[in-house]
């Protein structure tokens, strides 16, 4: 897509077959962040289908009571093929795409900082999505919702594969997402061109940023929860099965611990576009950048303590309702801040109603209806009677349809220009949104009235109550307007991306870095950057007259901290994340001890002296740093490999005490003890041995070539930190598993 | 004791804080007079006060974990926090002690005042000897001073960058999470002496009665006391960061 593509250009690529060729692995090898983004889009798009699909099905099969067109259980596989699809394989693609490309190109940089990994998490999307539909080959697609609760996600109750397939599914996109994450945080604080100052990011590539932390804080605790329940399934551990002692609770806590980071993870990027689309559509700038800017951070902050209020039927108790519901109360100060400021922003502008205002505009309305319906929630005896109904469907529909997929919808029509060089049909756009508008509302708002009528939710059908017949019929006619709708938005897409009109550079009069380039923009971004003194740099070209105020200081001569140690540090508080959330589960299954092997079997003295082995490598790692440093390659590579050696011996000290246990017929399935410390133990050994390999990379590197490269030097001291990490744990896990129980 | 009774009659009066609360004042006047700000000071001491004279001291008194907890609060978070407020820009600490405005020092500073005092043995035995409680007090209060120095230092260049200040408090704020989060999901009692006080004052019945506080509410509502509010009061602070930092044109200035 680089270049002007033309319909000409275009079939001279389909006939030659050498070029054919050519693109084909032009695009499956691209490490550019403009088709990785297109290609995370397009993936998104694919699975839009699929998972429309699939809610087509339910709702036809929920058009009429009693109805007998999909059986219960094809049901429940199309209801939890249908979330997972849309959030982990829709939702997320699709806005990871637009940070992909948009936010490079809005801070001056000619890629993310790690294009090869920005490819790796592009490719996991694929990956996880065959994964997940491999199921339905393998005996069955999971029926246990998106949420998987325990214990019926556990092997008595679903004894197929599907929520293996699912786990590891999940799992895999769980990863892609957090090297997205990793990487736009390494891109926003280490890429940023020259005048542009983090107190100058546009909104729309803040948002991403602070989104990327709550990724990177609450993706390894859903992994965390994943490894438990494969435990479980496939070694017999015990994690959220009662019968061992497990607690089915538990995996809730762990699952809204990321579920409700999760819900923001999704809604900022839209924030982000919304953001960025009504002050140009407005022609004003935000209303308030500061209180928009922070309190995403207030957002995102708060959100990752405010999951009890999916739990409130669970029966908590009172006093966990009654925090969990002031803290999700608290949630809608900045959510509200953020409504009145683009709501301030269209107060007086002269607004262009074109499509992708249109969208935030109905983005807006729509998105206070969720949210007044999201507050509902938080009131603990209103959400005992609403949880299970159909008011909770219609919520969570309104937040992820009316309020991500408009803002999403705004978004593409705003910046396809950008990417293909085309605009997107006015026309045909309009006809997106008005059915798209009409088919949503009349899908989901009625839903509100069917779960006050009692209607609950997670049902293959229905007796034929009083107004509950007609009201679905309603409902899913209204699905069918949205799937025209998304006909319509194909169809212009294809059509508009062969013969839309010409966009030009900046179509939309727009005022942030990536409508000073080209559309779509060269694979270097740009030629030169203009000069960047404010928050809208297009702006003060346009008008130098009367450019905006200058914001903070020019500091240009500011170097920006190395990307490979902020891409690393990043990656080291996900692991943090990760390590956190299996030790407290460790301690909440230590305070409910169960009969058979405990801690007290431990052999600890032999561990102590092991674990000095592991200490002292952190010693002799710095050691071998210093030799680098100083250039002395004899020292650097004796320290290196006494560093891999203290690390095996380490390693090997955990072999034999899992063989002594193993020898008096401990395993993993024993008791819940051995559950959680099998899994604690043996996920930091996994880490040591994957830091081994890393430090044996780099003794062979050492070794072959020369040390001056600094490319070298600093991804050594990311290596390192790891390094350290990995250690630091330890002393977390030592402290946890052997000494604890000493001081009872 | 009824209820009504209890908030009536036990506000300590005679306590030895008070004579501390003034001493405390007449050194402030006397160190700063009007160079500083004695509002906040006054704020500091009013709050200190009514976390030892007022009835929520006689519960914290052996007889609820979660009225302790609030008190913890007030002494590591609040009363400190507005002490810095309340000192002169011209303030600096002696060169002996600017050892302890190392950040990192700060940190574990802040979050030990939590986790220190909580380990089962200490926080029992604050709650039981009077002498232990002094040495609790005092070294919330100082740690609590450490903690906030690094974003309340009465001069500009003595804080952290505001952006260095927002991972502080953060990672800060997940510290005492995770204890809170403990705490809260523990079926063990962390301070055994608060599962069976000692009714000194007749109103045990009451409690758990009439308030409906079991042991173990108690203690979740400790937790959630660590958990919840005390990470609303670090989240305030970290919009104070973002405040300042959008606020300040040069970042050298110096706060008035």
């Amino acid at each position: 897509m680089n270049g002007t593509t033309t319909i000409a250009q275009f079939r001279d690529v389909i006939l030659d077959p050498a070029k054919r060729r050519h693109y084909q692995l032009a695009w499956l090898s691209t490490v550019d962040h403009k088709r990785i983004a297109v290609l995370y889009m397009l993936t998104g798009l694919v699975f839009f289908v699929v998972g429309g699909v699939e809610a087509l099905l339910m709702r036809l099969q929920l058009a009429i009571p009693n109805n007998h067109f999909l059986a219960p259980d094809t049901f429940n596989q199309l209801f939890t093929m249908h979330g997972t699809t849309m959030i982990f394989l829709v939702v997320m693609p699709v806005v990871f795409g637009f940070a992909n490309y948009v936010l490079p190109l809005q801070i001056g940089a000619r890629d993310m900082a790690f294009p090869r990994l920005n490819a790796f998490g592009f490719w996991c999307v694929p990956l996880g999505g065959i994964l997940l539909h491999f199921s339905v080959l393998a005996g069955g697609a999971p029926a246990v919702g998106w949420f998987s609760y325990a214990p019926l996600s556990e092997t008595p109750y679903s004894s197929s594969p599907g929520v293996d397939y699912w786990a590891v599914a999940i799992f895999v996109l769980g990863i892609g997402s957090l090297s997205f994450a990793i990487n736009t945080i390494a891109t926003v604080i280490s890429l940023r061109g020259p005048g542009m100052t983090m107190r100058r990011l546009p909104l729309f590539t803040w948002m991403n940023f602070i989104n990327a932390f709550i990724i990177i804080l609450a993706l390894p605790v859903l992994n965390g929860a994943l490894a438990m329940i494969l435990i479980d399934r496939q070694l017999h551990g015990h994690f959220f099965l009662p019968i061992g002692g497990g607690s089915p609770v538990l995996w809730q806590h762990i699952f809204w611990a990321f579920g409700h980071p999760e819900v923001y993870i999704l809604a900022l990027p839209a924030f982000a576009m919304v953001s960025e689309i009504i002050p140009v559509f407005s022609r004003k700038p935000i209303f308030g950048y500061e209180f928009v800017a922070a309190s995403s951070v207030a957002i995102a902050v708060l959100s990752l303590g405010v999951w009890g209020h999916h739990m409130f039927t669970v029966g908590m108790g009172r006093p966990l309702d009654m925090f969990f519901a002031i803290s999700s109360m608290l949630i809608a100060i900045p959510t509200g801040v953020k409504v009145l400021n683009w709501t301030a922003t269209m107060i007086g502008g002269r607004i262009r109603f074109q499509v992708p205002m249109l969208f935030c505009v109905a983005f807006l309305v729509q998105f206070l209806l969720a949210g007044i319906t999201g507050i509902s929630h938080a009131v603990v005896p209103l959400d005992w009677q609403t949880k299970n109904s159909y008011f909770l469907v219609a919520h969570f529909h309104f937040v992820a349809v009316g309020g991500i997929v408009f803002a999403v919808l705004g978004g593409l029509q705003y910046w396809f220009p950008k990417m293909s060089g085309r605009m997107l049909s006015e026309r045909l756009g309009k006809w997106t949104f008005w059915l798209m508008v009409i088919g949503f509302n009349m899908t989901f708002l009625i839903q509100h009235v069917l779960g006050l009528l009692g209607m609950p939710r997670r049902i293959y059908t229905y007796p034929d109550l009083p107004h509950w017949g007609w009201m679905n019929m309603l409902s899913t006619i209204g699905v069918f307007f949205m799937g025209a709708s998304a006909l319509i938005l194909v169809w212009n897409l294809a059509t508009s991306f062969f013969r839309g009109k010409i966009a030009g550079d900046n179509p939309w009069e727009a005022w942030t870095l990536e409508w000073a380039t080209t559309s779509p923009p060269p694979h270097e971004n740009f030629v030169a950057l203009p000069p960047i003194r404010s928050r809208r740099p297009l702006w003060d070209i346009a008008n130098p007259d009367r450019p905006d105020p200058i914001v903070g200081e020019n500091s240009a001569a500011v170097t920006l901290p190395n990307h490979n140690k902020i891409g690393i540090l990043s990656f080291i508080v996900s692991e943090a994340g990760f390590f956190a959330t299996l030790i407290l589960a460790y301690l909440y299954f230590y305070a409910r001890p169960q009969p058979g092997p405990n801690a007290r079997g431990l052999d600890i003295p032999r561990t102590l002296v092991f674990s000095v082995c592991l200490f002292a490598s952190s010693f002799t790692f710095w050691r071998s740093e210093v030799g680098l440093m100083k250039q002395r390659r004899g020292s650097m590579l004796g320290w290196l490999a006494l560093t891999i050696l203290l690390g095996g011996i380490f390693l090997v000290g955990q072999g034999t005490e899992y063989w002594k246990l193993f020898q008096s017929g401990v395993d993993l399935s024993t008791n819940m003890f051995s559950t959680t410390f099998f899994t604690l133990t043996g996920f930091h050994g996994l880490h040591v041995l994957m830091a081994l390999i890393a430090l044996l990379i780099f003794l062979w590197m050492a070794w072959e070539g020369d040390l001056v490269s600094s490319r070298f030097g600093s991804a050594f001291e990311s290596a390192g930190y790891f390094w350290h990490f990995v250690d630091v744990v330890w002393v977390f896990v030592l402290l946890t598993v052997y000494i604890l129980p000493l001081l009872r | 004791m009824s209820t009504y009774q209890f908030f009536t009659t036990t506000w300590a009066w005679n306590s030895a804080v008070l004579v501390i609360s003034a001493v405390a004042l007449v050194g402030y006047v006397l160190a700063f007079g009007r160079r500083g700000r004695p509002l906040y000071f006054a704020g500091a001491v009013v709050v200190f006060l009514l976390a030892f004279i007022s009835p929520f001291s006689a519960l914290a008194n052996g007889y609820l974990f979660s009225a302790h907890m609030v008190q913890h609060i007030l002494l590591v978070l609040i009363v400190p926090a507005l002490f810095l407020l309340s000192l002169p820009q011209s303030f600096s600490l002696r060169s002996s002690l600017s050892y302890f405005s190392h950040p990192l020092i700060g940190w574990v500073a802040g979050v030990g005042a939590m986790w220190l005092w909580h380990a089962p043995a200490l926080c029992n035995a604050a709650a039981t000897s009077r002498t232990v409680s002094a040495i609790q007090t005092t070294t919330l209060l100082l740690m609590g001073s450490v903690f906030w120095w690094q974003v309340l230092a009465p001069r500009e260049e003595q804080r952290l960058s505001p952006l260095a200040g927002i991972l502080y408090l953060f990672t800060a704020c997940t510290a005492c999470s995770v204890l809170g989060i403990i705490l809260t999901f523990a079926p063990v009692s962390i301070c055994p002496v608060y599962q069976h006080p000692v009714d000194r004052l007749g109103m045990l019945s009451t409690i758990r009665g009439d308030w409906g506080l079991t042991s173990d509410r108690d203690q979740q509502i400790g937790g959630l006391l660590m958990w919840v509010p005390m990470c609303a009061i670090y989240a305030t602070a970290i919009l104070v960061q973002l405040a300042r930092w959008h606020s300040s044109p040069q970042p050298e200035q110096s706060n008035a």
